[in-house]
Parts: structure tokens; sequence; C-alpha cells
């Protein structure tokens, strides 16, 4: 049969497959679309001649796109792999590649009991319960597997391709998700779109072991089953969706997100008076099953029921099942019943809403004001952090490119064919991009709605402007009436594929445009997608590929040199101190100290104790023998600070310095005042018109130390501070309780060994001192109680 | 001083005098002539005598003995003795190790090549490496301060047997000497002391020798090092050796100031900031790293016989200070790996260079062998400690590949030695783990077959079912319907062929299967149209119109078909039948266009 078929249409067979692939799309897209119960095109021309299973074909095109979305993901994320090695970047991966390391090495139970004693010296954290496990949980099972197999793979190394694998398999959601919207074609795109888009590379290059990078994937699947449960009201889907919404619990905070915007499209939805029995099946079992699930987790515990942002989510599960008794009743009463019963219902909702709603704004309304709501609470802390200022409009266009501006579009096409699911997607997008311009951070939870919505964009252009080429690559017709029917039955065949009626209402205006806008328009539309292409490589490539432990500076002919000077610091600590030794650093380095010099730290980048992180900054911003006296009480034996005025790196800890002083102040207001470290011109400055308290403080003392006999270049006089561009203030320091223990290469690490005390002090002042120490401790004893019932 | 030592002795002197006559009687032997060279040049003792051994005795020796104080004893990294022959250069004997009842201190018998008649002489060269003998004093520097060490030793040759005359010659690493001891009135010259010569020392006799000196070569230690060699028969030898590193030399006492090391030549002289370590000419694929990544500090150079790597550690280091590293790298098989059918030996190097006059305090070397080898046998240049055999699993392992353990302590640079590991493979076994790839992808693609093809769903939806039954009808009749269009073309074909050939015979025939063929089709057609309507669908009626619609088609062929005959005959004329058969085609089109668009809509 096939082979006297082909015989038959020999000619036409070949024609039509010109190596476009977004042509591909559109046209396995239509033929998917135009024979829901054909099961295969058979027209007298088109590309079915050759292609005896259209579905097949269809699939495989589908499963290559796929394929290579992933391929392309992944290998884009490889770029700080190959320039430096396969490491750990940052700050966070480096804790959740030690506790990682831990589950794999201790077994999961012994994780989730894990009491760490080598961070937040004296107090110790125990991270089984404050941390949100599905990360490591991953990669140790990804890890044990492998292992089972006899593939002997280092857990590092599962731990830095943890988020380009997974990448592949958000864009698979991701187009999972967007076919449920629109289309596969659409979903195609997206998932394309989803691989390289720069805002969710930079949360997901190999190395960069975060929660972000496998919640990305949860969302969108856990979206994707939302959208199919609500599409077929099935409890199947419903739990599939539990489950998946239970991962992204374990993975990160963000679940909130969920928690939020899916009672929102519900009660969205009923507002929009659609409400339907699947919708209600989905909600109710997605809540109560989702509610169970989230509260296994230990870090979460009982915050679903207890927090004011999981309450909107309680709120409308009441609302829908109020909603669904009153449908109830209306099938079994009479007008007249249904009516006061109505008004009645209507009322009592409306008060219970009301109530709701009042007692959420009361508590500060959870997942809207979520975030700032925390940056208030902490402020210094958390404003100090670069990833929580407000987004400029900058990294948009750097993070998002050509999707920035299409989306809109994407926007205004789903909510112009609007159904149940694309009120999600809009709900969505408006959600999204809300938080995202609250924080950079959340750039992150936008960038996939964005590449769904600007996916549907390119994709129904495409589909009307690239319909037509296909047309017009068939032989050009001998007579008009025979071309008009060949191009009908072409437009048949071609757009039968639009569900959406519009597009035969459009077929006329298009065919006014002729192939030269035709063409125009798709060249240019090409062009954007491939200028995104290069942008986004561009972009991959330069900023968000450098694993910021390992730094690398270029000479003039091109050749590099690796600046190692952390791991130089780190493996030093790791090597030659104590194995308890206690390390004071800023808060920054703590997740660095513990997972590269496995020592212990004062604090780190969980953050959660202010007041401890206050004393360090206090103990930084000090005098000596201040500063003395704080690390005498906390233990010190080494204290760590980066300095980067050799080499001028601007992230040094001068330049955070304020911050300190800032938090410090927070806590201990008497001791420390902002003020005193700037000139009376209000500036900060380490020159000798510097502040005197400044120039005398611990953190001053220890970058600049030895550092004012010290000339870089003969331009420049000793002790000229390349960061700063200035020559520094103070250049004769000398340490009294503190000596240098190490310096890296090029001084970009600075570590200090605290003198343990001499012999005869105590004798000298034994009354006085000890007097002090207890009034010490007992005031701080208060603070912290007070801290507490606050 | 002198005088001194001897007088301490003098009482067990006598004792020991009658022993020795005894000793003497025994093999006879007597030193007539005694070279020592002491090189404390490195953090290293090499002890080097020229021995003129002479039997004084009744008979001829197969074997003599060496002697070593029982305070140097421990540190004893290694021994060889070797006889200088005339021609061949160095000849060296077998060691065993025996005790002297009375006497302290460790002793060797050497086995002579041929015994040793009496009256004869042979000259003997000794070479003893001691380990952690040179202790450095002060043990806490600071780190502008030089580092100072002492050696405690022997002035003489420590002997079972009498010397006739000796001399000792100590070479120190600097001009540099705090105090030595001065027996016999040596000379020093820059780095070299010489003593002696010594007449007639009694056998067993020892007398201290004591220099402080300086010595700023690097105090390096390998307080640990696992060498792993892992062979694979596809060609590969993987060697990596995780390294424990220390600066054995004086503590770096108070701050270490980076400031001082970057600016002054001398800050931090006995520090060590780089080494070299050769690796084999093959080495490919060279990795040097530790816990937290790779360390990116090193170089390495590609040279004719060998690969150097300049190991630097991450941070310089200073007395006390150690550091932990791992390399590794690959080599060809084909240079170390020999075969005989099913016998394989592996030869290859037990310990190989970390760094020029190395001290390994502990090694441990794993062999790991491919799986399936069996009857492993393992030839140690030098007695070293096996441990019990392990499994390891790596890619595509499943019963695990043979570990062969062994460890020894205190090697120094002439350990690096060859060993050989005989061991029996199966080369059947090098097909298991192709197959094994084989078979795993044969069972994914199989189950995804099985999956694709089969209906694991728990509920049926009569609807979906319906729906499918009606898709596979619906096809099944675009296929039939195609089909009797391309009958169609086939009868143009046909009928064009008359009219060249007029054969009216052949158009016959033609007609007449175009007839049946198209009747068969026609039927199975309708019967689908029936059994769609059977399934409640409304696209029995749109079948139905294709029927209608293919009726006047297939008159339209048939009507051209007669008209050529008509045109063959003679009976119409060509610009008529031209006319007559463009509109028929005209028509043809229209209804087949119609029919596409129908089957479209389907």
């Amino acid at each position: 049969q096939n082979l006297s078929f082909q015989l038959n249409y020999p000619h036409e067979s070949s024609a039509s497959f010109s190596p476009n692939m977004a042509e591909h799309h559109t046209v396995s897209e239509c033929k998917h679309k135009a024979n829901p119960n054909a099961g295969g095109s058979l027209s007298g021309n088109g590309l079915s001649g050759g292609l005896t299973q259209p579905a097949g074909w269809q699939s495989l095109l589908s499963f290559t796109i796929l394929f290579l979305a992933w391929l392309a993901g992944f290998s884009s994320r490889l770029f700080a792999v190959i320039r430096f090695e396969s490491i750990i970047h940052e700050f966070d991966p480096w804790f959740n590649y030690r506790s990682t390391h831990h589950l794999s090495t201790n077994g999961f139970y012994e994780f989730l009991n894990w009491f760490d004693e080598r961070a937040w010296y004296p107090l110790g954290r125990i991270v089984g319960g404050t941390v949100y496990p599905g990360l490591m949980v991953t990669a140790g099972l990804i890890h044990y597997l492998l292992n089972l197999l006899h593939v002997t793979v280092h857990i590092r190394d599962v731990c830095v391709f943890l988020a380009p694998v997974f990448s592949g398999l958000t864009a698979i959601s991701t187009f999972l998700l967007t076919r449920e919207l629109w289309n596969q074609s659409a979903g195609l795109l997206a998932a394309c779109f989803i691989a390289i888009v720069p805002g969710y590379i930079s949360r997901s290059v190999a190395g960069s072991f975060d929660n972000e990078g496998i919640a990305i994937f949860a969302l969108q699947f856990t979206y994707y089953l939302w959208v199919k449960s609500v599409k077929t009201g099935s409890v199947f889907w419903t739990i599939g969706c539990c489950l998946s919404y239970f991962y992204m619990v374990s993975a990160w905070g963000g679940y909130v997100f969920i928690i939020n915007l899916i009672p929102l499209h519900v009660f969205v939805l009923l507002l929009m008076q659609r409400y339907s029995r699947r919708l209600y099946i989905a909600y109710s079992t997605f809540y109560i099953v989702g509610l169970v699930l989230s509260m296994q987790i230990p870090f979460v515990g009982f915050q679903p029921i207890r927090t004011s942002e999981h309450m909107a989510a309680a709120g409308v599960f009441a609302l829908l099942q109020a909603y669904a008794f009153l449908q109830y009743l209306k099938d079994r009463l009479t007008k007249q019943e249904f009516q006061t019963l109505f008004f009645l219902g209507v009322s009592l909702a409306a008060g219970v809403v009301f109530l709701t709603v009042i007692y959420l704004t009361y508590t500060e309304l959870g997942c809207l004001y979520l975030y700032s709501v925390y940056a208030k609470i902490h402020i210094p802390i958390i404003a100090s952090v670069s990833e929580h200022q407000p987004t400029t409009w900058v990294s948009f266009f750097f993070d998002l490119h050509i999707l920035v501006c299409t989306f809109p579009a994407g926007l205004w096409f789903c909510i112009k064919n609007v159904n149940d699911e694309r009120v999600f997607v809009a709900l969505y997008a408006i959600s999204a991009v809300y938080f995202a311009g609250v924080m950079v951070r959340l750039m992150l939870t936008l960038t996939p709605v964005v590449c769904m919505l600007s996916a549907i964009a390119f994709s129904s252009v495409f589909e009307h402007y690239l319909g037509d080429d296909t047309k017009r690559e068939n032989p050009p017709a001998e007579d008009s009436s025979d071309e008009d029917d060949k191009r009908n039955s072409g437009n048949l065949y071609d757009k039968a594929g639009k569900v959406r009626k519009h597009v035969s209402e459009q077929d006329k205006p298009e065919e006014g445009l002729g192939p030269n806008i035709k063409s125009i328009v798709t060249m240019l539309m090409l062009m954007l997608l491939m200028m995104f292409a290069v942008h986004c490589t561009w972009v991959t490539s330069n900023a968000y590929s450098s694993p910021s432990v390992v730094l690398a500076s270029y000479n003039h002919d091109g050749s590099r040199n690796i600046l190692d000077d952390f791991r130089e610091a780190y493996y030093w600590l790791r090597q030659n101190t104590d194995e308890h030794a206690r390390v004071m650093s800023w808060w920054d380095y703590g997740y660095q100290i513990a997972g590269m010099a496995n020592r212990t730290t004062l604090v780190d980048n969980n953050t959660w104790n202010n007041s401890h992180i206050a004393l360090v900054g206090k103990a930084m911003s000090s005098n000596e023998s201040a500063a003395y006296e704080i690390m005498k009480s906390l233990d010190v034996d080494y204290v760590l600070i980066i300095f980067g005025g050799v080499i001028g790196y601007s992230g040094d800890d001068i330049n955070k310095f304020l911050w300190m002083v800032r938090i410090a102040e927070g806590e201990h207001p008497k001791d420390i005042r902002e003020s005193d470290y700037f000139t009376p011109q209000g500036e900060f400055r380490v020159d000798k018109a510097g502040s005197p308290t400044l120039l005398n403080c611990l953190m001053y003392k220890m970058s600049y130390y030895r550092f004012g006999e010290m000339q870089l270049d003969f331009r420049t006089p000793p002790g000229f501070d390349r960061t700063r561009n200035a020559e520094i203030g103070n250049k004769d320091i000398r340490l009294k309780h503190l000596e240098e223990a190490f310096t890296s290469e090029h001084w970009l690490v600075r570590i200090y060994r605290v003198k343990k005390q001499e012999n005869r002090q105590p004798l000298e002042h034994k009354l006085r001192s000890v007097l002090a120490k207890q009034k010490y401790t007992s005031k701080k004893k208060g603070k912290k109680l007070n801290k507490k019932s606050v | 001083m002198q005088n001194r030592g001897t007088g301490f002795r003098l009482p067990s002197c006598l004792l020991r005098l009658a022993w020795l006559l005894c000793a003497v009687r025994a093999d006879g032997l007597v030193n007539e002539e005694v070279r020592r060279t002491l090189d404390l040049s490195t953090h290293l003792a090499k002890v080097s005598a020229e021995v003129l051994v002479a039997n004084h005795g009744a008979s001829a020796v197969q074997s003599f003995t060496l002697a070593l104080e029982s305070d140097l004893a421990p540190h004893l990294a290694y021994i060889g003795a070797s006889v200088k022959g005339d021609e061949e250069e160095d000849n060296s004997l077998a060691l065993k190790e025996t005790s002297i009842q009375g006497r302290s201190g460790t002793f060797f018998q050497v086995q002579l090549p041929s015994a040793l008649a009496v009256g004869e002489k042979l000259r003997v060269k000794v070479e003893t490496v001691f380990t952690h003998v040179l202790h450095p004093f002060p043990s806490h520097i600071t780190q502008a301060e030089k580092q100072l060490v002492v050696f405690q030793g022997n002035h003489y040759l420590y002997s079972p047997y009498p010397t006739r005359s000796q001399t000792t010659r100590v070479r120190l690493a600097s001009k540099t000497v705090e105090s030595y001891t001065k027996l016999g009135n040596p000379s020093k010259n820059d780095e070299v002391i010489e003593y002696g010569p010594f007449k007639d020392v009694p056998a067993f006799s020892q007398d201290a020798m004591k220099i402080h000196y300086e010595n700023n070569s690097p105090f390096l230690t390998i307080s640990s090092i696992t060498r792993t060699i892992e062979v694979s028969h596809w060609g590969n030898i993987a060697v990596e050796e995780t390294i424990d590193l220390r600066h054995t030399g004086a503590v770096l006492k108070g701050p270490f100031s980076r400031y001082d090391y970057q600016r002054q030549a001398d800050s931090g002289i006995s520090s060590v900031k780089s080494f070299k370590t050769i690796l084999p000419a093959s080495a490919q694929d060279v990795y040097y790293r530790d816990e937290i990544g790779n360390i990116s500090t090193s170089h390495l150079q590609v040279l004719e016989d060998s690969v150097e790597v300049e190991v630097r550690p991450r941070f310089p280091l200073f007395g006390g200070w150690k550091t932990h590293y791992i390399i590794g790298y690959n080599l060809p098989s084909y240079e170390y790996l020999y075969t005989l059918g099913d016998q394989y030996a592996l030869k290859m190097r037990l310990v190989d260079h970390v760094y020029d006059d190395q001290v390994i305090d502990q090694l441990t070397v794993k062999l790991i062998l491919p799986e399936g080898a069996r009857n492993v046998h393992l030839e140690t240049p030098y007695p070293i400690v096996r441990g019990p055999d392990q499994l390891h699993y790596t890619y595509l392992d499943t019963f695990g590949r043979p570990v062969l353990v062994a460890t020894k302590k205190n090697l120094v640079e002439h350990h690096i030695q060859d060993m050989v590991v005989h061991y029996t493979f199966n080369k059947i076994l090098m097909m298991q783990e192709p197959l094994l790839v084989v078979g795993a992808f044969y069972i994914l693609f199989f189950t995804v077959i099985v999956y694709v093809r089969l209906d694991f769903s728990i509920t049926k939806d009569p609807a979906a079912e319906v729906r499918m039954k009606v898709a596979s009808i619906t096809e099944q009749v675009l296929t039939l319907v195609n089909k009797r269009l391309g009958l169609y073309r086939h009868m143009d074909d046909a009928v064009n062929r008359y009219k060249q050939s007029r054969d009216s015979g052949t158009l016959n025939s033609a007609r007449k299967t175009l007839e049946a063929e198209h009747r068969a089709l026609t039927n199975d057609i309708t019967a689908l149209q029936a059994r769609l309507k059977a399934e409640g669908s409304d696209l029995a009626e749109k079948v139905g119109e294709v029927q209608k619609l293919d009726g006047q088609v297939k008159d339209l062929v048939c009507q051209s078909c007669q008209e050529s005959e008509r045109l063959v005959a003679g009976k119409v004329k060509k610009e008529t039948y031209i006319t007559s058969e463009k509109t028929l085609a005209g028509k043809r089109q229209e209804l087949i266009a119609r029919i596409d668009g129908l089957l479209d809509a389907l």
C-alpha cells in the first residue's frame, strides 16, 4: 500500500522538507491538530506523501527538538567547567555540597539528625531541621543510584552537573505546560527558550548547586500537572500534582508561590463564573493532600496551617466548598428557595471572606508581601545582600532579552482566547512580574512564564506567516481555477490545525499581504531569535559563568592568570590549623570556610541569628582591645578577612564594612555608631582624611597590616589601595593581640591568629577581668531573652 | 676528647676484645681499609662506606656481616652492598638480617658472590640511607631565621670486624657549622669535614659524633602515600597517588608575613615553594588536585624521556605545615603489560618519584586488576607487607575487580624499583562489558516497545475507543480512495499509450482490470461506510458523498476512454477531441478537488 502510494505522488513527496526548524514545528503541529480523528492526513499535496505516519514523524521531531534543547541547555551551562574546572561555585552551593556530602557518607537519617557543631559557634545548627532537603536528597539519590550501578562518580561531580541536567527537565516540563496552554509548536519554542534564557541560566550553571536549580523544574512541573488536573478533573493528575508540589516544598522556600498562585487561580475562576466539577475535584484534592505532604518536611512543619502566607489557600478551599454546596443545592431546590438561600449563603461567604481578608491583612498578607516583610524584619542583613536589591530595567533586558518585549503579546493572545488554564498563565505572569520587580533574585520565577508566553507569541506569528511560506514553495499553479482549488485545499490542509476560528478570518487579510511582507516578517522574527540566541550565549559566557571561588585575570597577550587565593587560604586553614579551631569572619564566607576549610565558623550565610552576626560585626568595627574581649568571649582562634587592595578586587571586606557597622549598630547602638566611621563631610574614606575610628578599627588594621610598606608599582606611593584608589591613612599598624597567620599570594585572604593571653595578665587584673566577663555574659543572655520574647 | 672516649670504654674493652678474638677466629675477616662518606647535605643521612675486606682466617668465607648502631638502626630506610668488580661497575649482593648475641644493633649477613679464600681481599661498597636522623635545633624558628640541624652518629664504622685504617668524610649542606665533634683533629673545608685516618679500631667500637650545622634544604616528608594502579585491558593503566606531605624541619614560630616572604629573598629560606615530580614519559592526562578542586599553580613539562610536573602546593610549606594532594595520570598499557596466551604480567614501579631525595613514611600500594583476573602472584624487589585482598567495583563491573594491597614503611629513592604482577585472565571476559551495555540498551528499547504497543490502562473509555475505531476506518477509507484515484491515473496512462500504439486489446484489458479493481475498491469503501454508520459517526455521510463524486469521476474517465477510442478509430477530429478532452479533464480536476476537500474534512 505504501509503495503504490508513494509511486503515485513521487514528485510531491519530498517537496516541503526544508531545513527550517520553525517551519517544521508549524507544519507538524498543524497536522497534529488537523487529524485528531483521522490519524493520518492524506491530501493531494503536502509532505505526508513521504511520511506514511505523520504522527510518528511528529513525535520524532518533537523528541529531537526537546533532546536538542536539553543538549543546548546543558552545554551552554558548562562554560565554567570548561574554563576552570568542575567546582562548586559561590557561597550557598558550598553549604549544599557539604550537606550532600554528609548525606552521601552518613545516610539519610543521619542527615536529618545532623547537628552541625561547626557552624554558629557556640550555638551550632540543626541542619536537618533547617534546610530544604530536596536538593541534597536528589543529588544523594542520584549518587547512590549511580554507585549502585557501579558508576563511580564523585559526589562533587553529581552536585556540579545536577543543575544543568535539571535544566533539561525544566525544558521538558515547560514544553508540557505550554502544550497544555496553547499547542505543541509553542511548547517546543518555549522549551528552546527556557533552555538557554539567561534569567534561568544565572541560577543553574554547572557548579551552581543551589535550590533554585531543581526548584524551577518542580515549579513548572507542578503547574503542568495542575493545569492538567483542572483540564481533566481527574484525581490521578491531581495526586501527581501534589507529589510534584511536595518535591517543590522539599526543594525551595519558593513553594509559597505555588500555594498562593493556585488558590488565586481557583478564586479568579470562581469570579469568572468558570466553576466546574473538575475544578472542585482538582483543588479539593490538591489542597488537602498537598497540605499534608508539605507538612512532612521538617523545616516547613506546621507552617502551612499557622502562617499567614498559607492562609489564602485555606480561605479559597473554604470558599470553594461553600460554592460547591450552593451549586448542589441549586439542583435540589426550587428557584424561590434557592434565591433566599443564595443570598444567605453569599452574605455568609462574603462575611467569611471579608474576615479572612481582614485577618490576612492584619497579619501582613502572605505571598505578596512575603519577601518584603522578610526583608523588613532583618533589614540590614537582608538589604546587604546584593540579590535582594530591586530589579533594574536593564537587568530585565539583560536576563530575558527579546522575550521581555514579546511576552505581553503572548499574554494578550492568552487573554483574548481565554479558557481555564490561560487564566492561570495570565495570573502567573502578572504575579511573577510583580515579584521580579521587587527583588532581583525573583527574576527566576518570572523567566519560565516569560518563555512560555513569548513562545506563544512567536508561535502564533510563525503560524500566520510561515504557513503561507509552505504554500509558496509549492509549484506555482497553471490555471487560476486550479490554483484556487489548490490553495483552498492547501489552506485547509495547513490551516485546519487552528482550532481557533479567527484564523480563517485572518486568511483574507493575509492574502492581501503578499509574499514579500510575509517573508520580511519571517526573516525579522528569525533574526530576532538569532540575536536572542547570541545574546544568551554571550551573557552566559560573560556574566554567569564565573565560579567566584577562582578568579581569572587576563594579560595583554590574552594569556590567563588564575588567582586561586581563596582556595589557597582555605586549604591552609584546613591543613594547618587545629581541627577544632574557630574562625571568625564576616558571614559571607561562613559556608566557604565550612566547606573548603572544614573549620568551625561563628556566622555563616544562613544568617538566622542577627545578634550573633552583629557581635561579629561589632568585633570587626571596634578597636583592637575591645575586639579582643569579644573574640575571647567567643573563643576565636583565627580571624579571616578578604582584602582586595593589592589586586583591585572590589568585593572585599572594607567595601562591605559599612554593612558590618550598620548591623552591629542595630544591636549595639551604644558602642557602635555608623557616623563615627564617616568623615565630617559624610564620606567613607580610608586615606588620611578618614575618620580616626575607622583608621583604628580591627577590620582596617587587619586589612592594611604591613600594607603601608608595600609599593605596588612606581607610580603610586607605598600603601596605595587599588580598590579604593587611595593611599591608606594609617601605615604604621601594630597588632597587639593578633598576629598574621597566613596571607594568600595576592593578599586576597588574610588570616590572623588570636594570641592566647599571656600568663601574667590574669594575675594583675584578676578581680576586674573576671567581673567584667561575668557582667558581659549576663548582659548578652539578657539580651537574647529579650529578643526571643519579642 | 679522644682520650676520654677510650678511657670511658676501657673496662668493657677487654671483654669485647676477648669476644672479638673468637669472632675473628670464626671467620677471620678484617676491614683493611675503610672509607666512609656521610652525606648530610639534604634531609637524609646517606652513609656509604667502601670497605676492603680481607680474610685472615683459616678457611674461605662465604659471607660477612654488616652492622648498624642501635640508635640509627630504626631510621634505616635502605641498605645495600655491592662488590666493586674490575669491569662491571656494581655487583649488588644479597642481604639477610641476622643477629649477633650480646651485641646491640642490627646486623645483616651479606652473601658473597664467590667464596673469599684465605688471604684474599675484596672491595665492598656498602650504602645506607637513614631518614629522620637530622633533628632541627632549635626546633622552632621564626620566618627570618635559618634552619639549623643536629646530626648524631658514630665516628667509626660500626663493624663486627676490627678495622686497620679508616677515614670519615662528612658533606654538609652549607659552610655554616655551629659545632662539631673534633675527634682526631678533623679538617674542615667549606662544606666538608674530614675525620681520620683512624688506625686499628677494634670491632664494635662507637664514638659519638655530633654536628650542628645550617641546613636549609627542603625537609619534606611524605607522611603517607597511597598509590593506586588500575589496569584495564582496554589499553590503559591509570595511576593515582594520594599524598600527605609535611615539612618536618624546624617548626615556624610566630607570624607568617607574606610581605617579607615576597620582598626578602632569604625570608623563609627553609620553606618549600615547589618541587618537581618526574612521571613516566608516556604519562597522559595528568591531574593534580585535592579535596577542594584543581590546584591551579602547577606546570607540566613534557621532556624526551619523562614528564616533569612542577608541583606547587597551594601555599608554601613552612616547618610543621602540611598539605595533601592527589596526582594522577594515565599510561598506555602496552608499555607495561606483557601477555602470553592467558598469562599476563604487569611490570611497573612499586613506588615512583615524587621529589628528589624523597622520604616516604608509609606507602600503600593498591593494584586493581581487571575483573576476572585469577592466580595473582606479586613479585616485589624488596620485602613488603601484603594486606588482605579486596574487591573494587567500578564502571560495568559485576563481581568486582581483585585488588592487591601492600604496605611498607620508610622508603627512599632507592626503593623506586619495578615489581611484577603475574595473573591469568580469560580473554573471553573482555566481551562481558560490551555485552552488558548491549544488553542494557536491548532491555531499554524492548521495554519501550512493549510499553508503546500494549495498553496498560485499567479503565476503558468507550468514547475514545469509538474515536480510535472511526479514525482507523477513516484512514482505511482515505487510502482506498487515494488508491482509486491512482487507478484513474493508470487509466490515463493506458489511454495515452493506446493513443500511440493503437492497440485496442491492451486498452480493453486495462479497462477491464480497472473496472474490476474499481469495483472491488468501491465495494470495500461501501463496506467501510457501513461500518462507520454502525459506529454512529457522521463521517459516513461524507464518505457517501465521496462515493457519489467518485462515480462521476469514473464516468468521466470512461468517457475520456471512449473519446480516445473514437479518436483512434477516426470518428472524431483531433481538435474536437482535444477540446472535449480538456473539458473532461477540467471537470475531473474539479471533482477530484472536491473529493480532496471532503477527504481533508475527514
